[in-house]
């Protein structure tokens, strides 16, 4: 154990050492700490997105969903990897070049200039703050279990070093230096997931993955096709699991990456690296580890037993499955390894919701709303001291409602997320979306959403139609955006000239 | 996006990823899914489908963006 404490230690200080030197180099203004001074490259980019959206999930609930549902899940990653394509070609150029010329600094300020209300800016910033909050406490629950497997301590002490970590990143180092020590945590990560699979394979299964999925035929063939094991992933909701991933371009965390960037080449050129990093290599890794190794090591009805013996639910022993499968198979040291990957996945996540969520919170709530005659100092320095009270809310919120980890990202934080979109993609490229439409619809989809997830009867959420929460929702979303935006009055030609006309002209002339 | 509205390889593209789209959850309803189909020996039905989408994506994409792309 001594070992253990020790590479976190040191792990810790690595971190920690970067967020006080990027502290000391920042340029101590709002713009600098809110969108690292819009200086992100190509590369420091891709680190930052790719690990800001792969997290403690992607290390534990998507190879436990795949593992009880079958590979049907993936259609979920396909969704995302192109709706996080689509956001860098389509929406990220505009966006970029509107925030740029008019020096915004967040995506909720620029709907609400470029719907000219108040009003809107509060909607947007409550409900994306009400789904991301929650989602940012999973993060050091998730390494405390880690934490707990690994030592026997108790899970809050991983849970606490997991949120000073995060604390030092985002409160010392501001956007930029989450970009960066996502370049350091995605590396340790990456090696963390793809090195213990190797090494899995190599230990247990000498002929490779086709030994592999030959065992997962013996023991459970349903695990290799749709509709899975449970019968779940029907032709309906594989597609629909797809839909749902294309939402990812509305996710805040991701779209404001969009604003940091250095020059408009960046949008020629991130998508490559999504397509062929992202989509051909990184989340086949973690597809692997749930839906071939772990059934071939441990099958269904042994981890049925195990979840029993613990007294938790299948899908909660599945989301560990993968923590169970290394613990087993490989030397304790590995196991010291893994848990720093699992650290480096959950903080870099939770580093650029957390300052997402200090944006919103200091540039459109409190400079925006209540106290519009704040500095650009103060607005910096209100951002910092909100991650105090947003990691407190979350995690508080997160011990109160613990659930499985995957099924948390996409039946809740994913349709809320999704809320905005319409009035996202409705502002920068329709000139007739008005913010009585936009106020409406994010109303409507938001109420509409808790409702239909509170509400339930016999364990059916009848409001939802049984749907995804995201598809219903989300449709009555656009329906009012569209009528309520036709049947108010424009926005003015000011306005339209400033979101439509200028970042064309920027756009052509920007070198 | 609006850019791409503007000449024809750009409604090409935005034409290619919607088909694209349609295509993929046409897919889902094939059967092809549920066969229990090994390729390469471990490459399951689902992974399968979603490389070769990924693939086709990317060349859609490499086309456009580094020969036509109005703000290249």
């Amino acid at each position: 154990m001594v070992f253990t404490l020790g590479a976190l230690l040191v792990f810790g200080a690595i971190v920690i050492g970067m967020a006080a030197y990027g502290y000391r180099v920042s340029a101590k203004t709002a713009e600098d700490y809110m969108l690292g001074g819009r200086t992100i490259g190509v590369v420091v980019m891709f680190f930052f997105v790719l690990f800001a959206i792969s997290s403690a999930w992607t290390f534990y609930g998507f190879p436990g969903l795949l593992y009880t549902e079958g590979p049907g899940y993936v259609a979920f990653i396909w969704g995302s990897v192109l709706g996080f394509a689509v956001l860098y070609m389509l929406l990220g150029p505009r966006l970029w070049a509107i925030s740029r010329i008019n020096r915004y600094l967040s995506p909720v300020e620029v709907l609400a200039e470029r719907y000219e209300s108040k009003g809107l800016r509060l909607v947007l910033s409550v409900s994306i703050l009400a789904f991301v909050v929650p989602y940012i406490g999973i993060q050091p629950l998730g390494v405390g279990a880690g934490f707990q497997a690994l030592t026997g301590l108790p899970a809050i002490y991983g849970a606490i070093y997991t949120v000073v970590l995060l604390m030092a990143i985002v409160m010392l180092g501001g956007m930029r230096i989450v970009a960066w020590v996502n370049i350091f945590l995605g590396s340790v990560y990456v090696t963390a997931l793809l090195g213990s699979l190797i090494a899995v394979v190599v230990t247990v299964f000498p002929g490779g993955l086709p030994e592999a999925a030959a065992r997962v035929a013996e023991v459970s063939p349903e695990s290799l096709s749709n509709p899975g094991p449970l019968g779940n992933y029907t032709p309906v909701l594989f597609a629909g699991t797809f839909v749902v991933g294309l939402l990812a371009f509305s996710w805040p965390h991701v779209v404001i990456g969009t604003m940091t960037a250095r020059d408009k080449s960046l949008f020629k050129w991130f998508p490559l690296l999504i397509f062929v990093f992202g989509g051909l290599f990184f989340y086949i890794i973690p597809f692997v580890w749930g839906s071939l190794i772990a059934p071939a090591i441990i099958p269904p009805s042994e981890l049925a037993a195990m979840a029993a013996e613990a007294g938790v639910s299948v899908q909660e022993e599945a989301d560990r499955v993968v923590q169970t499968i290394i613990q087993r198979v490989l030397p304790e040291w590995f196991g010291v390894f893994v848990l720093m990957g699992v650290v480096a996945a959950a903080v870099s996540t939770a580093a650029v919701q957390l300052m997402t969520s200090s944006v919103i919170v200091a540039r459109d709530i409190v400079q925006g709303i209540v106290k519009p005659d704040a500095s650009d100092k103060e607005v910096a320095s209100f951002a910092r001291w909100s991650v105090a009270i947003i990691v407190i809310l979350s995690l508080g919120f997160s011990i109160w409602n613990q659930g499985a980890m995957a099924l948390y990202l996409t039946d809740v934080s994913v349709p809320g997320f999704a809320q905005w979109a319409p009035a996202l993609v409705g502002g920068l490229f329709w000139k007739r979306a008005t913010k009585q439409g936009a106020i409406a619809a994010t109303s409507a989809g938001v109420i509409y959403l808790v409702l239909g997830l509170l509400i339930t009867v016999d364990g059916s959420r009848v409001l939802l139609l049984d749907l995804h929460p995201v598809i219903p929702t989300i449709l009555v979303n656009i329906i009012v955006f569209v009528v309520v935006s036709l049947l108010t009055p424009r926005s003015s030609e000011a306005v339209i000239s400033q979101y439509f006309d200028e970042p064309d002209e920027y756009l052509k002339a920007e070198v | 996006m609006k850019e791409m509205m503007g000449h024809l390889p750009g409604k090409l593209f935005l034409s290619a990823l919607g088909i694209s789209v349609i295509a993929f959850i046409a897919v889902s309803f094939s059967g092809f899914l549920e066969e229990g189909n090994l390729f390469f020996g471990w490459m399951t039905p689902p992974l399968v489908i979603g490389i070769v989408f990924v693939i086709f994506w990317l060349i859609c994409y490499m086309v456009y963006f580094f020969f036509f792309w109005p703000y290249r």
